[in-house]
This record gives structure tokens, sequence and C-alpha cells, in this order.
């Protein structure tokens, strides 16, 4: 037999011939171009290839991209299922504004020039006014890097809120405490002991480029060991499963680093040159010498309780598993890879120790940047360049970055309406860009509440290619392409190297192949269907709009460079960008291309090189000129915050550096080396930051117990720990229901629950379960199962879409639902059922089931960790049959009591101001890091 | 040669449901059916417990049922060893979906043909591997060409422990599984729990526990549902067909005792009876067809090796017969009858025995594959020739009475024994899944009450009373019509529980 090949050849995309599937046995012949873009579902930015049928114009398929370094080629059930997304007959075709109350459903379609100059004109007044605060653009995922901060800064306003606090703000603070790098990126392909505290071969950051080189590992006799309390699909595939009481992992995580110190299976060299062990030392045991020899017995004081018996106690983990893990682990140093985003680190209080406690074990066995370890995110990603921009945000919103949570990773977008309620501010323009924060986001009732308030937020706009939950609640609803309609260059830490991958609008690019003239002023909506608009085109037309005369400053960095006084197009944008990416323009001109045509025919490049030890790198004497060598070994330049005094006159004219004190080296056994972007440049055993903004209990890896603890539940009674967060591989969040392939996978999430527990609790096979949690409780489905800890109980977060007219398209996932308010008690009821119907797609004739899930997150309150200020997701409940008059799907919240939790939380936080009268602290990343003197409070 | 099959290795499978939306965007496959999906089963319980992959879909057999039973040669086997099909040809008779042991072949609801993975062969024809081989994230699924000693997948597979989906069949499957669970791979092993599947919907047309839920160790916590495909008609198509088959035979039986004389009890009341029941049994073959305009092709693009094909023939024989018949029973030539006799006697017999083979070529239904299957048909063309002319009795004077009476009460008794034989007897674990659904899972009522009681127990009784008071014929003409109806309700049992057996 001939070779198989995966793909046609990369010359021939321009025309590729396939034979028709359809036709076939016939032999008809498909003239296609193949044009490669990048997913735009879940984070992980995977290549997709498009293959626009020559005779139609239309595409036909979504494949992956061979010729992406992370997803080379292959794609999980999401990539394909673009095309969905892509031919949604239920997507919104062009820009409505409301008109009758919001939420009523009533629209009138306007034209752009109209949206635009309205939504312009308040954002101009908020910014001439001085209202800048009141300007605020809250994203979802990105799935690109730094456009929307970039229009943000050039605006002037410190406005970007994210998603981050009910994501991964935990795990971010868990791993930068360590290593000032906020994420880790495990070289799983190389790796001998694969450590999860995460579902990666089903979900997660990110899935199918990990999935791959994490079986790729497996297959060459790796161990995969998942902590997980429910059994996930990698749970499943790995060879342990460790399924540990929630919130006990760290208390896991710090047995098993106590064996590797008991056992001698660590690897000293490694802490003793990487780590700040002498801070460590001082800090907590200034009675011991300060020389190395102190560490391992230190380290064995300080985790003495975490024995494999009290552990087996603590995490219900058998203390004889422990103990073999510990050995596997031990007799496997440097290829140690281990990774945890959400999961554990998502659903406790505390949560952010999960990452921390994981990495100790990186750091004793030396499993740092190595071949088959985990390294810093920021090693493995690239950001390329933006066009230059206006200089810092001088200001400090307080409505995202409250001085109650100084540590907080990243804004702290959960607690918005309660700001907005205690009158913290008002948003006189709210952005919600490709997110859906009242179904998403814990406590949407009182998102709902403060949406619909034109005195809180007076005027929403959402940038959305489908319905959502929160569009329904907009002003202005305009539509953005999905993956095959829009421009951007994202760039994630997969694996051992770094890429970038770039997003494009397809059928623009293919009338550009065709010949068609795609020029200067050519927009992507010309391509689009309907009046589908591309993000970036359209900030830099609002800008315009913002500043139409230039005298705010603000349109000039929106101007184009070739043809002044009129709008930078989209291809001037990444040409500046490409051109700054090393390596490119030179593998470009190699195939005669420009570096911009380069990217459009590959939609992505991979960086030469590998990253390992780059902590390792010397620094030339030169780089270090002008600095000084402080007393740890740090260079220190002046200037930066690493040699700022503290004194108030000083603080304005510090440079900022986007990540770390902006001290270039450390001198390790006489030689400069790069370290890490750490105030000490070493891997942060002990984290000074941590101790001195409030929280020195917390500076080495520590457990802290959860608000879920289970030896603080009537386990006995009707308490339970819900799991309410869970991926499963085949959705991602409220962004794939638009798909019908993923809806016909799945698109039910009935209530995981051990059978001991449903018999003690009288909860019937396939029995209705009420589950009541702080404030309200919502009616699901049970599906006893052994693949759950007894004491806890599950369901995956992705169902349980509702719409309140059927206009507002939902077919396949969404049910229809009444809400109602009953003197402050918020009631979802749910009306139907996905019903067959006739529309442009013969398969709505087809669908053929009937559940769509039930929406958990409207009765969570708000639980942010006052350290990270993530929304520490799992629940306390209670767990019954349900009760007479309670429906499948039916939700009931009391928005007071909501407001309750969020007032008892906010107890918890020790606020700002930190040393020396700040905010923050300086070396800390934050999106669009504003100018120093900001930080004063 | 290429002979190609596909290596699904289970130890990388890791469940993501890529393979399966591929497959539906390559082929636009529309909801609802399924050329390749991934089925879940759980196993063990907290915390020893797991969960299992194992990617379904055609085996692409050496020896393929599908090709075979295919009226029309829509299913064909490419060069490769390919199990392709084209749809061009399909009438949509849905043999295939009943001579397939894997749940592998599906009607098209925007075509009505069958369709079923084939390769992508239009993929392997231009060098290019199938879709799901193109996006599996973990490479958990290879091709294989199993001639070629030195291709990569075909050395695993000769190297690794490896297994097929129900050997048994004989099928000579070429899909092969690395590291998949037993349990997974047989589907009575395992069964949709009461609280259902991990993510969707069951649906009545999901896989079900056999009735006696024995051997089941493991719940499926992910599968696909499959259409029950062949149902009343042709439940219908086998009384009527008996009723035509049964009353010539009678017929021929009285001819060639020297009652064809009596022109219009055996020379014309047989084929027209007979002709009437033909025609209904032709208008159900044609009327469950998903292509019914298409229903030309079995004469036009015939198999000759499918029991469909041979069946058309048999019943255009016997259509055939049945009109000479007429004619020489209009023309009162019983001489004529008697020379027609034997081989509208033996005709009879093929048409009312031909669908045990055409049962047998059903691969995948084990209780169809019964020996027993063409003495039961030849049994009930009997109970129905008696009562069609237990029936006849009402209306003209039918010569030898008793002797359609005692051929009724025959065909009763070698109905009830062997039907008591079949449920009696030990087969494969299929057989008993499919005789537990008969006899006391869904179709029981069905079985027991119309089958047994309605169409055997009460006729055999009320035949036996009549011939030994000799009765009028008020009394056998209600057996017979109570023997047929319950026939009806046998028939439908016995189709629908060889249908209710997983496959997948």
């Amino acid at each position: 037999m001939a070779e198989l090949h995966s793909y046609p050849p990369h010359e021939t995309w321009h025309d590729a011939v396939t034979l028709d599937a359809k036709a076939w046995p016939k032999r008809v012949e498909n003239h296609h171009t193949l044009v490669p873009t990048t997913c735009f579902n879940c984070e992980a930015a995977c290549g997709l290839v498009c293959h626009v049928n020559h005779a139609t114009g239309r595409i036909d398929r979504v494949e992956g991209n061979p010729l992406h370094p992370a997803s080379r080629g292959r794609n999980c059930a999401k990539g394909p299922a673009t095309l969905n997304q892509i031919d949604d007959h239920e997507r919104i075709l062009h820009p409505l504004r409301r008109t009758g109350e919001r939420g009523g459903g009533q629209w009138q379609r306007v034209s752009w020039t109209e949206a635009l100059d309205d939504i312009g004109g308040r954002i101009r007044s908020a910014i001439v006014e001085g209202r800048r605060d009141e300007v605020m653009y809250h994203v979802g995922r990105p799935g690109e890097d730094g456009f929307a901060e970039r229009v943000l800064q050039c605006w002037g306003v410190d406005g970007h809120n994210s998603h981050t606090n009910i994501c991964s703000s935990n795990a971010r603070i868990g791993y930068q405490s360590w290593m000032g790098h906020d994420r880790p990126s495990a070289d799983f392909a190389h790796a001998e002991v694969i450590f999860l505290i995460s579902s990666h071969l089903e979900a997660g950051h990110y899935f199918n480029p990990h999935a791959q080189r994490i079986v790729e590992a497996q297959g060459n006799g790796a161990t995969v060991i998942c902590v997980d309390p429910r059994l996930s699909n990698t749970g499943a595939k790995a060879d342990f499963w460790l399924p540990a009481w929630p919130g006990t992992e760290p208390f896991l995580l710090l047995a098993i680093a106590r064996l590797l110190l008991a056992d001698g299976a660590w690897d000293r060299g490694f802490v003793e040159r990487w780590t700040n062990w002498e801070t460590y030392l001082r800090a907590r045991h200034p009675q011991r010498p300060v020389e190395f020899e102190s560490v391992g017995p230190a380290l064995l004081e300080d985790y003495a309780a975490y024995t494999p018996e009290e552990a087996e106690r603590v995490c219900g983990v058998p203390a004889a598993q422990i103990v073999e893990v510990a050995r596997i682990i031990g007799a496997h140093p440097t290829k140690f890879a281990s990774h945890n985003w959400r999961a554990a680190g998502a659903g406790n209080l505390g949560g952010w120790q999960t990452a921390r406690c994981l990495f100790f074990l990186n750091v004793l066995t030396g499993s740092v940047g190595t071949v088959g370890g985990t390294t810093g995110n920021g090693w493995n990603k690239y950001k390329a360049p933006h066009p230059p921009a206006e200089g810092a945000v001088q200001h400090w919103n307080e409505l995202s970055w409250p001085q109650e949570y100084p540590l907080a990773y990243h804004e702290m977008s959960i607690l918005l309406p309660h700001f907005l309620n205690e009158g913290r501010g008002r948003l006189d323009v709210y952005f919600s860009r490709v997110y859906n924060p009242v179904w998403t986001n814990p406590d949407g009732f009182s998102w709902l509440e403060a949406l619909k308030d034109p005195d809180k937020v007076g005027c929403h706009v959402a940038l959305t290619p489908t319905w959502s939950e929160t569009a329904v609640f907009a002003d202005y609803v305009l539509p953005m392409g999905v993956g095959a309609e829009r421009h951007d260059v994202a760039s994630f830490e997969t694996h051992a190297g770094r890429w970038i991958g770039f997003r494009q609008p397809v059928l623009r690019r293919y009338a550009e192949i065709r010949g068609d003239e795609v020029g200067h002023g050519s927009r992507t909506h010309e391509f689009n269907p309907g009046e589908v608009w591309e993000e970036n085109e359209f900030w830099i037309e609002l800008s315009w709009r913002i500043d139409p005369d230039g005298a705010l400053g603000i349109r000039r960095w929106f101007e184009s460079p070739e043809h002044p006084g009129t709008p930078m197009s989209v291809d001037e944008y990444y040409s500046a960008m490409f051109a700054g990416v090393p390596g490119l323009a030179d593998d470009a001109a190699a195939a005669g291309q420009s570096p911009l045509e380069f990217m459009r025919d590959r939609g992505a490049y991979a960086l030469e090189g590998d990253m390992y030890l780059p902590y390792e790198r010397e620094v030339e004497l030169a780089a270090l000129e002008g600095c000084e060598l402080d007393e740890t070994g740090v260079f220190r330049r002046p200037g930066t915050p690493g040699t700022w005094s503290g004194a108030a006159e000083d603080l304005a004219g510090l440079k900022l550096a986007g990540l770390g004190d902006g001290s270039p080296a450390v001198e390790v056994d006489g030689s400069a080396r790069e370290g890490f972007p750490t105030p000490s440049r070493k891997l942060e055993l002990y984290s000074q930051t941590l101790a001195d903004w409030g929280w020195p209990e917390y500076a080495t890896p520590t457990w802290i117990p959860s608000h879920v603890h289970w030896e603080d539940l009537d386990l006995d009674g009707d308490e339970r720990i819900l799991l309410p967060t869970f991926r499963i591989p085949t959705l991602i969040h409220t962004r794939s229901a638009n798909s019908k392939w993923l809806s016909e996978l799945s698109h039910r999430h009935p209530l995981w629950i051990h059978p001991s527990d449903a018999e003690a609790l009288g909860i019937e096979v396939d029995g209705l379960v009420r589950i009541v949690t702080r404030i309200g409780h919502f009616v699901i489905g049970a599906w006893r199962t052994e693949g759950i800890r007894p004491g806890v109980v599950a369901a995956s977060h992705h169902m349980g879409r509702w719409r309140l007219d059927a206009a507002a398209g939902g077919s396949w996932s969404g049910g229809d639902a009444d809400i109602t308010n009953d003197g402050g008690t918020w009631r979802l009821r749910r009306r139907g059922r996905p019903e067959r119907h006739a529309s442009d797609d013969p398969d709505t004739e087809r669908i053929w089931w009937s559940d769509t899930g039930v929406h958990q997150n409207l009765t969570f309150c708000v639980q942010p960790d006052p350290v990270s200020g993530m929304q520490c997701w799992h629940q306390r409940v209670r767990v019954g049959p349900a009760e007479p008059g309670d429906a499948y799907g039916d939700v009931v919240v009391d928005t007071a009591k909501a407001r309750d939790a969020y007032r008892d939380w906010l107890a918890k936080t020790r606020p700002a101001p930190g040393p020396d009268g700040l905010r923050r602290p300086l070396w800390y990343a934050r999106p669009l890091k504003p100018t120093p003197a900001a930080y004063a409070l | 040669m290429t002979r190609l099959g596909f290596l699904l290795d289970s130890d990388s499978c890791i469940g993501c449901h890529a393979c399966t939306v591929a497959c539906k965007s390559e082929h636009d496959v529309p909801l609802g059916v399924n050329r390749t999906w991934v089925k879940y089963i759980e196993t063990g319980s907290f915390p020893n417990v797991n969960r299992h992959f194992s990617v379904m879909r055609c085996n692409h057999c050496d020896d393929a049922p599908c090709i075979t039973i295919c009226p029309t040669g829509a299913l064909f086997r490419a060069a490769n060893g390919v199990v392709d099909f084209d749809d061009s040809n399909c009438i949509g008779c849905k043999g295939c979906m009943n001579a397939c042991p894997y749940d592998a072949i599906y009607i098209n609801p925007a075509t009505n043909t069958a369709n079923k993975c084939n390769f992508c062969n239009h993929r392997i024809e231009q060098n290019l591997e199938p879709s799901c081989v193109v996006v599996c994230p973990t490479h958990a699924i290879k091709v294989a060409d199993l001639d070629d000693p030195d291709d990569a997948a075909t050395r695993i597979i000769a190297r690794s422990d490896t297994a097929v989906r129900a050997p048994q069949q004989q099928t000579l499957p070429k899909v092969y599984y690395r590291g998949a669970d037993q349990a997974s791979l047989d589907p009575l092993r395992t069964a949709i729990a009461a609280d259902g599947m991990i993510w969707a919907d069951t649906t009545p047309q999901h896989p079900t526990a056999a009735a006696d839920g024995h051997g089941v160790v493991a719940r499926t916590a992910y599968t696909t549902a499959h259409e029950t495909t062949w149902k009343a008609k042709v439940s219908s198509y086998l009384v009527t067909k008996a009723v035509a088959a049964g009353v010539m035979a009678v017929a021929a039986l009285l001819a060639l005792l020297g009652h064809g004389g009596s022109q219009a009890a055996v020379g014309v009341m047989p084929p027209v009876v007979a002709g009437f029941f033909l025609a209904v049994t032709g208008g159900l073959l044609v009327g469950d067809l998903r292509r019914p305009e298409r229903f030309y092709y079995l004469l036009t693009r015939p198999n000759r090796r499918s029991w469909l094909v041979k069946g058309a023939w048999v019943l255009g024989a016997f259509a055939a017969v049945c009109a000479a018949w007429f004619v020489a029973g209009v023309a009162g030539s019983s001489g004529a009858l008697e020379v027609l006799a034997v081989p509208a006697a033996l005709l009879a017999a093929a048409t009312a025995g031909y669908t045990a083979f055409l049962f047998g070529q059903c691969e995948g239904r084990d209780l169809w594959q019964t020996p027993l299957l063409l003495p039961t048909l030849l049994a009930q063309a009997a109970v129905a020739g008696g009562a069609a002319y237990a029936a006849a009795d009402l209306f003209m004077e039918v010569p030898a009475p008793a002797a359609a009476r005692w051929v009724m009460l025959g065909g009763l008794g070698a109905c009830g024994l062997l039907i008591a034989a079949e449920v009696a007897s030990h087969g494969t674990a299929h057989v008993e899944a499919a005789v537990a659904a008969m006899t006391k899972g869904r179709y029981a009522r069905r079985f027991w009450a119309g089958g047994m009681v309605l169409g055997l127990v009460l006729p055999g009784a009320a035949v036996a009373v009549a011939l030994a008071a000799d009765s009028g014929a008020a009394l056998p003409a209600g057996a017979g019509l109570a023997a047929v109806v319950g026939m009806w309700f046998y028939e439908d049992s016995f189709v629908r529980a060889g249908q209710s057996v997983p496959l997948s």
C-alpha cells in the first residue's frame, strides 16, 4: 500500500483536490483551498485548517493544522465542531439595540455606524469628564495576547476585567509564589513521572496538546498519577488514581514531600543552588545555623506531622499507596512533570497551596526547567510585540482591584455586582466580550440584578457570536466572529518549545488567494457572514470614534503608518507584530514571502531552540552594567522596585517590569545567572512577599484546610461536598453550545453520587435530588457511580443553559425557562426541552435528546479566597431527595443571602496597604500594569 | 495485495470523541446515527474502579455478512479489503443492519440508504488517512495493511495482546483492539443502568440489558442508539406469505388426493386467496424498503447470493404457479391441477421456508439462526393453510373438510413442539438473551398471550374439539382466525426479540 498522509502536501493547499465523500464510490473531484486558523474554543489554541470549497466558496470542513507545533494536526472533538459554529443557523448576524426593558427580549437592528458612534461617544465623554473607571472590558477566554490590553492602555483606561478569578487565580499564585511565572509548563513528552491534579486527558490548559504528550510518555513507560475525588477520564487512564478528600491535596503532596526528604530522595544540589533556603531558615528556623545542612532537618521538622498514616486519615488515600507513589517519584529525579490549574486549586479556600505544594515536589526532585520536568510558562510562551502604544495607565480602578485583595490574581470580577451594589462605583460602558457572567459566574442573580439596573450599568455592550444568558441583558449585541472569522495571535506553553499561532478570517484569506482585492481599506466583515465583525477592527474603529480629531491623543495609536489619516489595517498591525518575531522574517524570506503572508499560509510558527534550564543561562556582564550586587547575590538595577527604598517620593520614578522587580540576574557559585523573576531571583521556598503582605503563616508550602474540609461537615447527616465545576472532553463552558455534534454527544450532567451516599440520603435510583447551598437550592437528577468518593457529589458545569425567549438561539442545548422574582427570591423554572423544529439545518428535525441540565452556578455565593481572590468553587451543601413541588431544573436563590455571604468572605481578607503604603507588590504581574504612582494608596 | 484494517488502541484512547465528530464532519452524518463512536464502560467499586473506552465501528469483515445479504450490491468489497458501499444502489431493505453483528450500519435519514464506516475510502484513494485517524490526539486509531508484514500497525497486531469483537460470528473482522477491557467488547457483559449514561440521554433505541440480566459485570456509561429495523411489516409479511403458501399447499394436497374436481374450493379459491396474500406480501416488502421506488433493483441489480433476491425469485415463481393454477381452476381442468400440484406444493414450501435462509443470513441475530426456523415456518404454513380452508368452509363446499382441520391441528402441534424446543434449548448467549426477551422480557406478553395462548393453545383445543365432535364450520374457522392472529404475535415477538440483543 502506498504510504498514507494526514494532510495534502502544504504546497497544494491553495488548490487541493479531494474526492467527494458523498458521491463516492463515484469519483467526483472537489477543489479546496486550505486556510489555516486557530481554534477559538478552549485556551489551547490548537491549529485548524479550513477547507474552502472553490465551487461554493463555503467552508466544507475544519481539520487540524499539521504545521502547528503544539497540536500537530490533531484535535479534540471541539476542533472539527468549529464547522457547526460557523454554520450555526441561530448565530447573530447583525448589530442589535435593545428597545424595551433590559432583558425584555425586544431588539431593533441598527447599523454598525450607529452603534459605534453611540458607544464611542459615551466612552469619549467618560474619558473627557474624568470618569475613566466607568469603562470596563470584561473578557472571557481572550484567545489573544494583548490586543485588547493595548487598546485600553491607549485609551488610558484601567478597564481590563477578566474571568481569571473564576478560573485560575489560585493556581497562578501558587506557581508565581515559587518562580515568578504564574503558569506551569510541563514537559510531559519526556517525563518519567507525570503528576496531575487536573484532568488533562479530557480538559484543562491545554487539553489536546497535553493529552498527546502525556499518552506518548505513558506509552514510553512514564507513570501517570492523578489526584481527583471523582474518576475523571484522566483518573481512568492514570496508573494511580488517588481520590483524596477535596481540599486535602496539599496535605497529600506534603506527605509525599516529607517522604522524599526522609528517604533522602531529593535533589540537594538543586535545592541549595536554586531556592532561597537562607531566607527560609532565617524566617522559620532562626535557631538553626544558616547553612544548607540545616535545610533537610528544618523541613522534616516543619512537615513532621505529614506522615503517610496521618495523610491516610486526612486525605483518605491509603498510606501504602502514598509511600508507593513517593518511591516512584523519588526514583525519577529531574523527570517529574506536574500540573495543576483548576481542579483542587479552583475548588478550595487555600486552594492556591495545591499548586505551591505540587511544585514543591518539582523543586525537591530537581525537575524545574529540565527535560521531562516543569518550567515557568514565561519561558515556553512567546509574546509577540505589539505596535507601539501609549504609556502605562496612570490610575487604579478599584472596581477591579479593590484594596481588600492586594495579592489578587487577577481582577476581582466575581465581586463586581456587589461593588456596584455598595456604591463603590458605576459603569457607564460595560463590554462583556465572549463572556457570560450571568451564567458562568457564581451568584448569577446578583449579576442579573446589576445588569438590569441602568444606574449601575449605563450601557452594556455584548460582543458575542451567539446569544447568551448575559447578552440578553445587554443594550447592544454586536456580532463577532468565531474561530474562522477573526484575527488573533496567541502562544501557549503547551510543551518544551515556543510558538505563535495565527487566527485569521478564513474567507478573507481565501479571497486574497483567489486574487480578489483585499487592500488597505478592506475589512473582515466584508467576508464574514452577515454583518459579523472581528473585534480588532471594531476596537480600531471605536478608538477613532472616541477621538475623531485626534485631540485626545488616542487616535494616533490606531492610525495607519502607510496611509496617514486612515485607520490602521489588521494587515499593518500584524505585519508589525510578525516583524518582531525572532527568526520569522528569515524563514519567510527563505520561502519568498513576507512574514504576514508566511503566517497566513501556515497559521503557526515555531521559534527556534528549546528553553531547558533557562534560569541557568549566564548573563553577560555588559547586561549588568550599573547594577548593584546585594547581600543575597541578586544584581539589582537602580530605579527599579528591586532597589526602591520605600520612600514615597521615589515611587513615581521607578521603572516597572512586566514581571519581577527589574533585577536582571543572580550570582550563583560565582557566576551571574538569569534565575527566576522573583525578588530573590530564586525559587522561593519562603515567600517574603506573602509574609510582608499579611500572610506569614503561608509563606512556605502549607496545607490550608478548605472551606469544605470533610472533618467540618456533618457527613453522618445530610451535608456533603459538591464539586460543581468539572469539565468533560466534548464541551467548553458556554462557548460550545452552538455545536450540534457536541450537544448530541453531551447534554446531561446528572449528579454523581456514590451508591452508599444515595442510600444513606434516601435518594432513589435515577431520583431527583435537591441540593441546598448557602443562598438557595437547585434540583438535579442522581447518577449512582462508584467513580466518586463517598461524601462527595459532583456535576459537570457545562450543562444547564437556558433561554427566556426561543428566539435567543440555543436550539441544541438551551432549555426554555421562566425567571420570576418574589420579594427577593429568584426562581428559575424550566418550561421545555429542545424541540424538533424546521430550520435551514435539517438536523433540527432530528434532535433526539431532551435533557439540557441544571444551572448550578446561580445557587453559589461568591467565595473569594482572601489571598488570591479566586472563587472557591466547591460547595458545602445539604443533599436530599427532591421535595414536593420540586421539578427538575428548578433553581431558587435569595440574593440577600448572597450579599451576606459576600460580606462574610470579604471579612477574611487582610487588606492593603502593604509595605510602603502600596496597593499591590510592584513586582507582581497585572494586566495593564499601571504607572508606579498608581500603586500608592 | 492490500487488505486494510484498523488497530484501535484502547491503551491510548482517552475517550475524547474527536473521531466521532471528525467522522460526522467528513461524511455529513446526521444527528441520531453514527459511523463510529466511543463506548464508555465502568468497572469495579470505589476506589478500585475504572472507566474504559473502546471505539466502535464497522469491522470490515473478510467474510462480511452485510455484503452477502445486500440484495443489490450496494455493499461491496473494495479492492483494498474495505467493505464499502454505494448509496445509488441501496434500496433500504435494512437486511445489512440485521446481518451485521456489530451494530455498524444505519439508515441515513437524509438519503434513506444504508451507511456505515467505509474507511474513508475516498481519502484512501488519494493516499490520505481516514479522518478519524487524522484527528485522534493520541494516535489511538491506526490503519493497518494486514497483508503487509512490515506494516507498523500489523506488527503491533501480530505481537501484542489484541482482541476482536464477536469472533464467534466467524465474520473475520479486521478491526483489532489493543488494551480493551473484554467487557467493553462484549455487549452482553455491560448494560446501561436505570439512571442512564454519563452525559447523554438514554432512549428506547439504546441497548438494554438482557431480560435475565445474566452475565452483566459492568455498566455502560456511554454508547449510542440503534434503531430496530424490521418491525410490524416484517412480522406481517411472515404471516401473509404463510397464508398464501399454506392455502396452496392444502389445495395441492387436495388435488393429489383426487379432489381437483372441486372447482371452487380447489381450483379457484386457493389461487385467489394466495394471490391476494402474495400481493399483500409484496406490498409489505416494498413498503418496508426505505427506498421503495427502487424495489426493482432486486431484479435489475441482483446479488445472487442474497436470500432477499432468491426470495424474490421464489415469490415470483410461486406467483406464476398460482396464476397457472387459477387458469386451470377456472378452466375446470383437474388434470392440469394434478400436474401443477407437485410444483405448487414445492414452491409453497419454498415461499414459506425461504425466510429461514434469509434470516440465516442475518448473522447479527443469533435467535434467527436456529435450525428449527425452517420447520417452524413450514408448520406455520400448514396452520395458515388449514385456517384458510377452515374459513372457506363457511362459504363454500370444501372437499374432505377434516383433512384441512387435521393439517391445521398437525401444524399447531408441530409449531408448539418446535417453539418449545427452541425456548428450552441452550444456544449462544445471544440466543439465550433473545429468548429471555421473548419469553420474560418486553415481548413476553406478545409471545405468551398472543403467540402461545391465542395462536396455539386456543385454536389447538378448538380444532381438537371440532374434530372429535365433527362440529360445523364455525368453530374451526374461529380457531383458524385465532391461529393466524396469534401467529402474528408470535412472529412479532420472534422478529423483535431477535433484534433486541445489544451488539455494541
